[in-house]
């Protein structure tokens, strides 16, 4: 199973936080809150497909369409 | 075996999700979404061969399919209602998570209608 996008997803996590905080103290704050949001939004990108993977998979186990 | 694994999985990911909570609570939000869907994922194979197995039985009981499948569907709806529900609470978001489990409710309602009609018009007939 695709276990190694959990461990993705916390890295991304964790590497936001930094450069946030390091961005902030050189002080680009605007290009801090911009890296924020692209890492949110690669992070969002994979928990959408694997949302996907997971509602067409129940709605092929419970017939649900 | 299979157990072992998931709960090690989610010791793991619980911890680094306290890590990455106090910075970024989105992040974190998201991270425990991918792992409640990837557990649910894994067990989700093991209870297709046990809906299998009571399409089966149901076949062999010349029980209508019509039953069973309302049934798979009402399990299959409020399961993602809970689903759902318990990630919004996670995030602190209740009043979000009372809104989609009142959905499924009324969801659950209208699935059960047809049947408890029929089970009324059985009752009517029975009567002499």
């Amino acid at each position: 199973m695709n276990l190694d996008l959990l461990f993705k997803i916390a890295g991304v996590g964790i590497l936001i936080s930094v450069f946030h905080t390091a961005l902030k103290q050189a002080g680009k704050e605007d290009m801090a809150h911009l890296c924020t949001l692209a890492g949110f939004a690669i992070v969002l990108l994979w928990v959408v497909q694997l949302l996907g993977q997971l509602f067409t998979t129940v709605q092929g186990v419970f017939k649900l369409f | 075996m299979e157990i072992i694994q998931i709960v090690g999985l989610g010791f793991i990911v619980t911890l680094l999700i306290l890590i990455i909570r106090s910075q970024r609570p989105e992040i974190a939000v998201q991270l425990s979404l991918t792992l409640a869907t990837i557990i649910f994922l894994l067990v989700l194979a093991k209870l297709d061969v046990v809906l299998n197995l009571f399409r089966e039985l149901a076949e062999k009981a010349s029980v209508s399919q019509t039953y069973l499948n309302t049934i798979l569907k009402i399990i299959g709806i409020a399961y993602i209602t809970e689903f759902g529900a318990q990630v919004c609470r996670d995030a602190g978001e209740g009043a979000v998570a009372a809104k989609i489990e009142f959905a499924g409710k009324i969801l659950v309602m209208v699935m059960a209608v047809p049947i408890i009609a029929l089970v009324l018009d059985t009752i009517v007939k029975l009567i002499p």
